[in-house]
């Protein structure tokens, strides 16, 4: 998105909305809580975009997705659930085979349960830099935490990770 | 990682703990997503023709990294977008007690909304008509006007009184409501009756709210 504009709330539904729910449900493995917090993420763009000033757009944008994911764990004083709804069967794309597609959710199934099992602050940069292709620099800015943080952060989860995976790759 | 047992020569000195892993394990993922600061490449680089054992972690990093990229993007279920509508802030808007920013944000999404414009029109139509309504006149005196002493002996006394007040404003509004004309009630004495009747019950000897020679 181009750093010397404003986006409009649509623009930002548009271009994001997926992109919010894939983390979201990454890092919470429930539709729901997931759904929660895409509402809660773009009710807050449209509010904060009145005010916001041309710059880093993913660095907001996200800091307030994690805000807001942050506020949701609080507000419901559990850790996130382990529960692996029918989710990944919405898969998006071109048609592959129904073999494809199964081993494509059992696989995503396997690894999804995995990232529920690392900590929060590992898997939350891992999400940011896998799922949603954020730089280094911009997870230091979402996150609020030095780039040497989520280098290590991000390593150690992709080394837990691999560590649960018990498939062959 | 599954298995660091090392079976060939490494250079101790470029490990925290030789049983576990080399001190560049952290800048294999960066390496991996080309994120490494200047002068690291190299050392990552020359390392890692040493050392087999990152050389397999570079590899399983590889693979995990892999593994969450490969899982899907989902759709957002359409219930989970709010509506591109804006709600509140249109009254806000019409009430101008939005920021400028805002205003101007509500003005843009008016060129290209009409049902938002149609809701605008709709809160400025019934705005204008509260805004219509008649004034009333409140009746004078409002409040009776209390001697000080007697606000400070009795609470209970003056929260008769006042309730007495309110009564007396809720007919009187009632009256104005059902009949052309409202009627002025006077509100003097009827808290006035209502302190006598609490005297005599209570036993107290005092002396009626607002009675002739009430000490002020």
């Amino acid at each position: 998105m181009a750093e010397d504009r404003v986006p409009t709330w649509e623009d930002v539904a548009r271009r994001y909305g997926r992109k919010i729910y894939t983390f979201a449900y990454r890092l919470t493995g429930n539709p729901d809580d997931a759904s929660d917090l895409v509402q809660e993420v773009l009710l807050r763009v449209r509010k904060g975009l009145a005010n916001y000033t041309p710059g880093s757009f993913e660095g907001w944008l996200w800091r307030i997705t994690r805000n807001a994911f942050l506020d949701e764990v609080r507000k419901k004083k559990r850790r996130p659930t382990t529960q692996l709804p029918e989710d990944d069967r919405a898969i998006v794309g071109s048609t592959p085979s129904p073999d494809e597609v199964l081993a494509s959710v059992r696989l995503s199934d396997d690894v999804q349960a995995a990232l529920l099992k690392i900590p929060l602050e590992f898997r939350e940069c891992v999400v940011l830099c896998d799922v949603v292709g954020l730089s280094y620099e911009e997870i230091s800015s979402a996150i609020d935490a030095p780039v040497g943080t989520v280098r290590s952060r991000i390593h150690r989860g992709r080394k837990q990770l691999r560590g649960l995976l018990t498939w062959p790759m | 990682m599954a298995d660091v047992n090392h079976t060939h020569e490494i250079d101790v000195s470029t490990h925290i703990d030789a049983d576990v892993e080399c001190t560049i394990g952290e800048l294999l993922s960066a390496y991996l997503d080309g994120e490494l600061r200047v002068g690291e490449l190299d050392l990552v680089v020359s390392h890692l023709n040493d050392c087999l054992e990152c050389i397999a972690e570079f590899h399983d990093l590889k693979e995990a990294r892999a593994a969450v990229r490969m899982m899907p993007m989902l759709q957002v279920p359409e219930s989970a977008m709010p509506a591109a509508h804006y709600g509140p802030e249109l009254s806000a808007f019409l009430d101008g007690e939005l920021t400028a920013d805002e205003q101007q944000m509500i003005v843009k999404h008016l060129q290209t909304c009409t049902d938002c414009l149609l809701e605008l029109q709709d809160l400025d139509g019934a705005r204008t008509a509260i805004r219509s309504l008649p004034g009333l006149e409140p009746p004078t005196p409002i409040a009776p006007r209390l001697p000080v002493h007697h606000q400070r002996t009795s609470l209970r006394r003056l929260g008769v009184a006042a309730a007495a007040v309110i009564g007396a404003i809720l007919i009187t509004f009632n009256m104005a409501s059902s009949g052309p004309e409202p009627t002025a009630v006077d509100l003097d004495q009827l808290a006035d009756q209502h302190n006598v009747r609490l005297s005599v019950e209570d036993g107290v000897s005092g002396v009626p709210v607002n009675a002739p020679g009430a000490t002020p």
